[in-house]
């Protein structure tokens, strides 16, 4: 018995069921950013939370908590975990891998590295003008300096499998040297910095909200506009070149934009777990497919979903005491994922 | 037979012998390998609407050469083209546009539904954001209904048997519209079911669609019964191509897979394992159609044949051949003489003397020559070899019961 076949109507009807958890996804995301807005150690009427955003110009405790505290930190969030949903999608299509995330090649651990010099010694101190951004400096030449060793290696490295164990090694070598320092630092300070290498969206200044905007969103874009090859590469990089990829060029693409977004989030909240990792993974569970054309914006959303969650729950679950993102994640996250996959038959 | 072959001399392909356009691939002096050659010097050209089967034993460069062609290895000397078009000049679109592969790794996507794999095909003809418009909805729809795979599009791929599997796979190579389908053990891993459905599938399309198939193939049997073309690859070289009927003859099968013992009949379509003769020897009276099946188990269970008296074109003339029995048969164009009869009668007999075992294959209602049948009875008695006799309904079963008793018996009067 042939059922009659109408890929027409089939395909009409996944992108409706499709549309729906798009629907679903961006109106959380809306509802979440608005809770982390109005929720917090103070709390204050709907109306007037709502007053202030309208006239950024009133001063006063409030203007100040919601425009210079809360709105960076609820705007960080939601791109942070949309990046690091993204840059985990990629670099789990490239390797053909579940278990792959975005810190997989060394990021973090190369931004931690660079960190630590400045948190961990005296390093820092002498430059005073960019203080207030030191931090975020570091981390930034620590997640691009792994990123343009580990591209560069791959350029020359053909086999997927030996491109992650350069990663993990990169990562062991910065581990060893963050270490070291460690061992020598001050205790004072080791707390700063262990807390740092846990994630945290506070502390957000404006500038580097509108920097995570502009590169992360070009980067998105990008990443978006060549999810048709990203496909390809779904059945690997055999069929991917016979379908018409080229390929040598399109691996470097993948991981230096993985890398970036990655490194961009990182250098600014810390490395933050789980999310990379596991989003994905729900992304395609919700979605039902791997399709990286509803993946890519159905992971970020996700990322955004999940990420603001996390952060609600790190801030007010021990309120005034607020958690590192990177527990909340991956103690909530990590059984939802398992939970979910065996549920679905383990399908990865 | 391994007649060293050249370019010029290439058969034409049946149905394009004069075809002005270039050919669909061309290989010129090819050496495929990595870094060591192992195959050189490859020539060869190919039209359009052929099945070419590439045989050839394990190692013997089949998958290499396919690698070559579909531009995942560089060559190591020669050169390839398509359409008239040299590989190395084409852009990786338009080659997409000409060649596509289904390969026999299992092609293993979480999440992908059946009819979204096939839709991948599309990639060289959808647009910047793969998008898919209403003429690429109707090929994937062509194409998983040229598989029969309509049912399927809404499974995920991961959840296919691998014969479905193998079906999509191939919807999925041919919904990219190529002219040549490079295909990598197309039927490895299936049942029979799927790999005929398969085979009659890409027959389908090559005379139909114009399709070429170029498909490495590990099965004779199979590349016999649907090529257009072979060609056969050993120690190297391109030792044959031409068509099947007149490339396969046994040796040439015999000498490809370095196997002697294994015997390959055109006619029956299929291969023979040569008994090697270790349970005795045993004469089998048959003829018209009889003696097939009694032949084929006395080989299985390793008794070396010979048989008895029948035209040569009879059904069990073509299996006892195909088994390596020593038959006794005339000329059918030409009816021998009485006296020709009687001559091979005793020649016959004086065989049955040399055997362990006489088997009777099933009872005809007139038997043409039943006065030699009870000839060869009563010489059988006279010399106390067992006598085997198939029922008149030809069932098998008790005639098989009876050879294992038999053999029992021998190997307990032995010890």
């Amino acid at each position: 018995m042939e059922a009659v076949l109408d890929v027409k109507l089939l395909t009409r009807r996944l992108a409706g069921r499709r549309a729906w958890v798009f629907l679903i996804l961006g109106a959380l995301t809306l509802a979440l950013m608005a809770i982390n807005l109005a929720v917090g150690s103070l709390t204050f009427p709907l109306a007037r939370i709502v007053d202030t955003l309208l006239r950024p110009s009133e001063s006063g405790d409030l203007a100040f908590i919601i425009w210079k505290i809360r709105l960076p930190r609820v705007l960080a969030t939601v791109m942070g975990g949309a990046y690091l949903a993204a840059s985990g999608l990629l670099l789990q299509v490239y390797f053909r891998n579940p278990i792959v995330g975005p810190y997989i090649l060394g990021i973090s651990s190369g931004a931690t590295l660079m960190v630590s010099l400045v948190a961990l010694t005296s390093v820092g101190f002498q430059m005073t003008y960019v203080t207030p951004f030191l931090t975020t400096i570091a981390g930034c030449l620590g997640a691009y300096g792994v990123m343009i060793l580990v591209v560069a290696i791959a350029a020359k490295v053909r086999q997927g499998a030996t491109l992650l164990i350069v990663g993990l090694m990169m990562g062991y070598l910065c581990g060893a040297v963050t270490s070291v320092l460690t061992a020598l630092a001050e205790k004072e300070k080791i707390k700063g910095f262990v807390l740092w290498t846990m994630g945290s969206f506070s502390g957000f200044k404006w500038v580097e909200i509108g920097l995570l905007a502009g590169l992360g969103g070009g980067l998105l874009l990008a990443v978006y506009l060549l999810s048709k090859p990203l496909n390809a590469f779904l059945l690997g990089e055999d069929y991917a070149a016979s379908m018409g990829v080229n390929i040598r060029r399109f691996r470097l693409f993948i991981l230096a934009a993985a890398s970036a977004l990655a490194g961009l989030v990182t250098a600014m909240a810390g490395p933050v777990a789980f999310v990379g990792l596991a989003v994905p993974h729900l992304a395609r569970l919700s979605f039902g497919t791997s399709d990286n054309r509803v993946l890519i914006p159905g992971a970020c959303l996700m990322g955004a979903v999940v990420t603001s969650l996390c952060d609600l729950i790190a801030r007010m679950w021990l309120n005034p005491v607020e958690l590192p993102i990177s527990a909340i994640t991956a103690f909530f996250g990590a059984p939802v994922v398992i939970g979910l996959l065996l549920k679905r038959g383990a399908r990865m | 037979m391994s007649v060293a072959f050249s370019t010029e001399s290439a058969p034409p392909a049946p149905s394009q012998a004069a075809d002005p356009k270039p050919p669909l691939l061309e290989l010129r002096g090819l050496t495929v390998g990595y870094r060591k050659p192992i195959v050189t010097d490859l020539n060869l050209k190919l039209g359009r609407g052929l099945f070419v089967s590439i045989l050839g034993a394990n190692g013997a460069g089949k998958s290499t050469l396919l690698r070559t062609i579909s531009r995942r290895l560089k060559p190591l000397a020669g050169e390839i083209f398509l359409a008239g078009q040299s590989l190395p000049s084409l852009k990786a679109p338009d080659l997409a546009r000409i060649m596509s592969v289904a390969l026999t790794d299992r092609a293993q996507v979480p999440m992908l539904r059946a009819l979204e794999f096939v839709a991948l095909g599309r990639h060289p003809h959808s647009d910047f954001l793969g998008r898919l418009a209403p003429r690429d909805l109707l090929m994937v729809e062509k194409a998983l209904t040229a598989v029969q795979a309509g049912q399927l599009a809404e499974r995920f791929v991961d959840e296919l048997s691998d014969g479905e599997r193998q079906k999509v796979v191939l919807a999925r190579a041919l919904a990219q519209e190529p002219k040549l389908l490079l295909l990598d053990e197309p039927t490895a891993h299936l049942d029979l079911r799927h790999r005929l459905e398969i085979l009659a599938i890409l027959r389908q399309l090559c005379q139909s669609q114009g399709l070429t198939v170029l498909a490495a193939v590990h099965d004779v049997e199979v590349a016999a019964k649907v090529s257009d073309l072979v060609v056969t690859l050993k120690d190297g070289r391109l030792v044959d191509l031409g068509r099947p009927e007149e490339v396969l003859v046994s040796a040439t099968v015999q000498s490809l897979y370095d196997c002697p013992t294994a015997n390959f009949n055109l006619a029956l379509g299929g291969l023979e394992l040569i008994p090697d003769g270790q349970a005795g020897r045993a004469f089998v009276w048959a003829g018209q159609d009889t003696g097939a099946l009694p032949l084929r188990v006395l080989a299985k269970k390793g008794y070396a044949l010979a048989t008895g008296l029948f035209p040569d074109s009879d059904l069990d003339a073509h299996v006892a051949r195909a088994l390596g029995a020593k038959v006794f048969s005339y000329p059918s164009q030409k009816p021998p003489t009485p006296e020709e009869l009687e001559r091979l009668g005793e020649l016959a007999l004086g065989e049955l003397a040399t055997c362990d075992l006489l088997a009777l294959g099933r009872p005809l209602a007139a038997e043409p020559m039943g006065e030699l049948r009870q000839k060869l009875l009563r010489l059988a008695q006279r010399l106390e070899i067992p006598v085997l006799e198939l029922g008149p309904t030809g069932e098998l079963g008790p005639f098989i019961q009876a050879l294992d008793r038999l053999k029992t018996l021998s190997t307990s009067a032995a010890a």
